[in-house]
């Protein structure tokens, strides 16, 4: 029993390490534009605690490496959520799927097919998931965030 | 003789056809604008989860997959209304006309379910004349045009009309004119819709009052909106003729019973513009009975019945409802009596 006990204290750290490498954190703000005392206005992020129909959001996904070893190969899948309306990814490299996931590509080389059994050029309200393939691996405690906006339909 | 009664009411028959018309324009132009509109508004009280998932390789060898936090968003009320005037112009009328119509369509243009405080405003500038607004009724039986006594009356705060998101209800403002309105002259009378939750400068917040518990925020429009409807005084006046000619049974003119009188109605409108709703009543005269199936406009045989067709025989009169009848026109009626 003691000898199990140690065992588990050895491997749970270096489990929990593997496990937990890296951490991805997920954000949503509000842009409202904010009236300068001087009278002008500029846009502001604002942690939304209403939102309506036509609000536009930033999406900000934040992953840090909390491990030992770099994280290869990092791909991060962001589905749009139903009430949303996709309108662009700030961060590059961004490819997209308008079929819910199953092809990617960038947005001229996907189409829609319309009702009728014709196809149309795939539009960004379209879009149903966004996908970012990091091009290095994320050394051990480096962090980043990507972003994405959306509208409130 | 019997007695011959005009009623010109000037709800105006034209205008309601063209309301019909404008009506079905929009109802295909609401279908082709609805399924986006629908499908983009996202009902009050949703709520919006995103999170992401990440893959990456581990060191050594094989993947891991590790998923975001779910972050959470509830969509609000938004408060939005639009008023639209329903009549495609002016309405024509006549001084010292009462019950006159204007027709508007209030439509929900947030996301939520709401109700709507409703006032007509009669006095506002940019016309010739005050119309007086008596009443405001809403289209209960929603067929666009106002039908006394099936068409509501609306009373604020008892009744404000509640509407889904998109939908809109027809309303009419009804107004006397003035009787010293000359013609050519336009009175406007405008509609006012409110949201009930509250209303004011876009982005006010009105907490735990939106639809699903979350708050009620003012949209775009204010959720206050207006449009104006129009009357213009359009004199035209009808001058009417009624003869007879007696057919005894014995091939002569004689008035004896078993005689048949046929009586000729001929309306003829002056003055400028037109009559709408121009209805002929006539009672038939004492000691003589009405012959069924004898009523005819304009030549053409009309059923006794009220239904579709223009005429009727209700027991006691004849009727027969002429629509909107311009000036210089002529209409010519005639039905039979057999005297007793």
């Amino acid at each position: 029993m003691k000898f199990l006990l140690i065992l588990l204290a050895l491997l749970l750290p270096s489990a929990a390490l593997a496990q937990n490498q890296v951490a991805l954190n997920s954000e949503v703000f509000v842009e409202r534009a904010v009236r300068n005392a001087d009278g002008t206005s500029r846009v502001a992020l604002e942690t939304p605690g209403v939102v309506t129909p036509g609000d536009p959001l930033v999406f900000v996904l934040r992953y840090r490496n909390n491990g030992s070893a770099p994280a290869a190969d990092f791909v991060v899948t962001n589905p749009i959520p139903d009430s949303v309306s996709f309108t662009g990814s700030e961060s590059a490299g961004a490819v997209y799927s308008v079929d819910g996931g199953r092809s990617w590509g960038t947005l001229a080389q996907l189409s829609v097919r319309n009702a009728d059994g014709s196809s149309r050029p795939a539009a960004l309200a379209d879009v149903t998931h966004v996908r970012w393939r990091l091009a290095s691996a994320i050394p051990a405690g480096a962090e980043g965030e990507l972003r994405f906006r959306g509208v409130v339909k | 003789m019997s007695d011959v009664r005009l009623m010109p009411v000037c709800g105006n028959a034209k205008r309601a056809l063209r309301l019909r018309l404008s009506a079905t324009a929009l109802a295909a132009g609401a279908l082709l604008a609805a399924a986006p509109a629908h499908a983009a508004r996202t009902p009050a009280g949703t709520v919006i989860n995103n999170s992401a998932t990440a893959t990456y390789d581990l060191p050594g060898g094989g993947q891991n997959t590790v998923t975001s936090n779910i972050v959470s968003l509830t969509v609000d009320e938004l408060l939005d209304v639009s008023v639209a005037s329903a009549d495609g112009g002016d309405v024509s009328t006549v001084p010292a006309a009462v019950n006159q119509v204007l027709t508007f369509r209030v439509t929900n243009a947030g996301n939520g379910s709401e109700a709507f405080v409703l006032t007509a405003r009669d006095n506002a500038g940019g016309d010739d004349f005050d119309p007086a607004a008596t009443s405001i009724v809403l289209d209960t039986n929603g067929n666009g045009v106002y039908d006394p006594g099936l068409d509501t009356l609306y009373v604020p705060g008892s009744n404000n009309p509640v509407l889904a998101p998109d939908d809109s209800i027809v309303v009419f403002v009804l107004s006397s004119i003035p009787a010293g309105a000359a013609n050519g002259q336009r009175g406007r009378v405008d509609l006012l819709a409110v949201a009930a939750t509250g209303s004011g400068v876009p982005g006010t917040s009105f907490a735990g009052q939106g639809q699903g518990g979350g708050d009620a925020v003012v949209g775009a429009t204010g959720a206050d909106a207006e449009d104006d409807g129009y009357y213009a005084v359009q004199a035209a006046s009808v001058a009417f003729v009624k003869s007879a000619t007696v057919a005894d049974p014995f091939g002569g003119a004689t008035q004896v019973p078993g005689s048949i009188v046929t009586y000729r109605l001929v309306a003829t409108v002056g003055g400028s513009g037109s009559l709408a709703n121009l209805r002929i009543a006539d009672a038939i005269p004492a000691g003589s009975t009405y012959r069924p199936g004898t009523i005819t406009l304009e030549g053409s045989g009309l059923s006794d019945a009220a239904d579709a067709d223009a005429g009727e025989f209700t027991g006691s009169e004849i009727a027969v409802r002429l629509g909107t009848v311009a000036a210089g026109a002529t209409r010519t009626v005639t039905f039979q009596v057999a005297i007793d």
